[in-house]
């Protein structure tokens, strides 16, 4: 047993962590208030690699360990969680899609670009009415002799209107279930394809949160992601990757509430004393402060064993199911500990709680994750398990 | 172009001031949580030579004097440019002081390629003496400009921008030469990428001893003697400032400020 990082993990830690607190930081409260996209950091994100740290060297990526991505996602949580979920969602769900499942030619034409932080790619799997289950997408892809005819909508799509491409989840064998869904890569601006308005969101504000519709989109055989028919599968394995992101995600805007709460305790007096000094105040603390690092901990152990091509989805689930739920209660905590300030836009503290809010919604909510954990630990029994794939989402629709 | 840059590694000088120990008895700070970064003025002395690099091509080489975690900083000078590094590593050096670094560093200086030009941060973030810089240029016999911000030129005699009362003073230096560096924006530290970072953590490290330097280990011992170290223990004290009319109360408190020195 080995808890430390390797000299790679702990300066992409050290060097996101710098940049998140100069250049990051300063403009969150901003981006939340107005909504606006972060171009520009996004572009800083591009010029230090860490758009290339999660991808293979023969696209343009450095071959980095999930544990550096992890770690580099809660540092940019720690200072702007839409930043985060912008940077999360490409690697995780759409760049890392293609990385898992894409054809060579697919990876050169897309991964390349998305490694350099020259295209983003989303994930579609989300569907409104009763499309959540990953199993039955309601978006149909027909076969034709040009390639496929996709038609159907989706709902909640993270950076949705700023990808340059988005990975599309239909079914290609209406009622083969698991076995008839596909997954296709259709660019933005197709014909048919278009983005519907942003989301008025409770949190995560200047991320990009969208609908998408497609009618008659005619894309070629070239489209198809990996096999026909191995879509859900592959959702889930994809979905696997990202939960350990969404984790790590929760923790930082988790510490960031608990550094917050643990400042103001220390300077602000009541009955003539610090805050810190009042045991109910110190027992909130110390339960965020334990709460925060067990977090961490589930998230490093689910990354490492990713790294080390063991299976990962019980540990995945179980991160981000305690890290999510800890971030809640941290930023709760922290709303508490401020008082009424707590509960003004001043106090800022309220940002992190209604930005954690999304971590126990996107990528599986709590409920799937608890039936997920169940079934890999054998809980369901003999008796047929509740399908891991009901209600999952992509991006951060509830 | 050869420029090597001194760097030390000391405890973070952000830490908050509550965290801050020293050990009455060794007489040094207490590591306790604080994590080791490289000294804040020799960080801009790291983006001059890296600015200088870009500009006149040429290289980096990177000295430090220190303990088992030197190579992170060394590392970390790596992925922002330098090109080589050099660790003095040394069990006689764990109580040097100021002249003993600057005899390591003149003699590591002086085994070193031909080098152009020695930059130094101003002062340390810990001790704050800013004896090294010059001790080490009196050893090399190199003239020495200080306080400089900025290099411009390509060659000798370079010119040295030096932070100057109002403004700066531009001086022309024959090169070799050695310089101490100051804080100004146009050498903010840059943040390294992350391909750089990773390159860096696989460059080999040279290592220097005493015997390598052609030093004996009573060259190095320390000159200075530490009589005693200690936090300073803020005091507050508050005086009322009495009067009958608004006016006599300033009078008073001004009197009161020119007693105390404060105007």
């Amino acid at each position: 047993m080995d808890f430390e990082l390797t000299p790679d993990q702990r300066a992409v830690r050290d060097l996101v962590r710098a940049f998140a607190r100069e250049e990051v930081a300063p403009h969150a409260t901003e981006a939340d208030r107005t909504g606006q996209f972060p171009q520009g950091l996004l572009a800083r994100l591009a010029e230090l690699d860490l758009f290339a740290l999660p991808f293979p060297p023969e696209y343009g990526g450095l071959g980095g360990d999930t544990i550096s991505y992890a770690l580099a996602i809660e540092e940019l949580a720690w200072a702007d969680a839409s930043l985060a979920l912008t940077y999360a969602a490409h690697c995780s769900l759409g760049a890392g899609y293609l990385h898992l499942f894409g054809s060579p030619e697919q990876k050169a034409r897309w991964l390349t670009p998305a490694a350099r932080g020259e295209a983003l790619i989303a994930f579609a799997l989300t569907e409104p009415g009763g499309g959540s289950d990953a199993a039955h997408p309601q978006t149909r892809a027909e076969r034709r002799d040009e390639g496929w005819l996709l038609n159907g909508s989706k709902v909640f799509i993270t950076n949705g209107a700023h990808a340059a491409a988005t990975v599309i989840m239909a079914a290609t064998r209406p009622g083969g279930g698991k076995g008839g869904v596909s997954a296709f890569l259709v660019p933005a601006g197709t014909p048919g394809f278009t983005v519907g308005p942003q989301y008025e969101k409770l949190g995560l504000r200047s991320s990009d949160t969208a609908p998408l519709a497609l009618e008659d989109v005619l894309v070629g055989p070239e489209a198809l992601v990996g096999e026909e028919g191995r879509g859900y599968e592959q959702a889930l394995a994809v979905l696997d990757g990202g939960r350990i992101g969404i984790a790590a995600l929760a923790v930082g805007i988790g510490q960031a509430a608990l550094d917050r709460a643990l400042a103001y305790a220390r300077e602000r007096t009541a009955f003539g004393q610090p805050l810190s000094r009042f045991q109910a105040i110190r027992f909130k603390l110390a339960d965020m402060t334990t709460e925060l690092e067990l977090a961490r901990l589930a998230y490093l152990k689910a990354a490492w064993l990713k790294d080390q091509g063991r299976p990962f989805r019980k540990e995945a689930a179980m991160a981000k199911l305690f890290a999510s739920e800890a971030a809640t209660r941290a930023a709760n905590a922290a709303i508490q500990i401020h008082g009424g300030l707590g509960y003004t836009r001043d106090g800022v503290v309220e940002r992190y709680w209604r930005d954690a809010r999304l971590m126990e919604i996107g990528e599986g909510t709590s409920e799937i994750l608890r039936l997920v954990i169940a079934r890999e630990v054998g809980a369901a029994g003999a008796t047929p398990p509740p399908d891991p794939g009901a209600g999952l989402r992509a991006g951060p629709g509830p | 172009m050869h420029v090597v840059v001194c760097i030390k590694q000391i405890l973070d000088p952000e830490i908050p001031p509550r965290e801050f120990q020293v050990d009455p008895q060794t007489k040094r700070a207490v590591r306790g949580r604080a994590s080791l970064v490289i000294s804040p003025f020799d960080l801009n002395a790291l983006e001059v030579a890296v600015q200088l690099k870009e500009r006149a091509g040429g290289r980096v080489t990177v000295v430090s004097l220190g303990g088992e975690e030197t190579p992170e900083a060394l590392r970390r000078a790596l992925a922002m440019g330098a090109d080589e590094a050099v660790w003095i590593r040394d069990g006689a050096l764990e109580a040097t002081d100021a002249s003993g670094t600057a005899r390591c560093l003149a003699a590591a200086i002086a085994k070193l390629d031909e080098p152009d030009l020695v930059l130094f941060g101003r002062q340390a973030g810990d001790w704050d003496q800013g004896l090294v810089g010059p001790m080490v240029a009196e050893a090399l016999g190199w003239p020495l400009v200080t306080n400089v911000f900025q290099t411009r030129g390509e060659n000798s005699p370079l010119e040295l921008l030096q932070q100057a009362e109002g403004g700066y003073r531009v001086v022309a230096a024959t090169l070799p030469a050695a310089a101490t560096i100051t804080n100004h924006e146009a050498n903010v530290a840059r943040l390294p990428k992350v391909r750089e970072i990773m390159l860096a953590n696989r460059k080999p490290i040279t290592q220097w001893s005493l015997g390598d330097l052609g030093l004996a280990a009573d060259e190095v011992a320390p000159r200075v003697v530490v009589e005693a170290l200690a936090v300073p223990v803020p005091e507050g004290h508050c005086t009322f400032i009495e009067g009958e009319t608004a006016q006599e109360k300033a009078q008073n408190l001004a009197r009161a400020l020119r007693e105390l020195k404060v105007i």
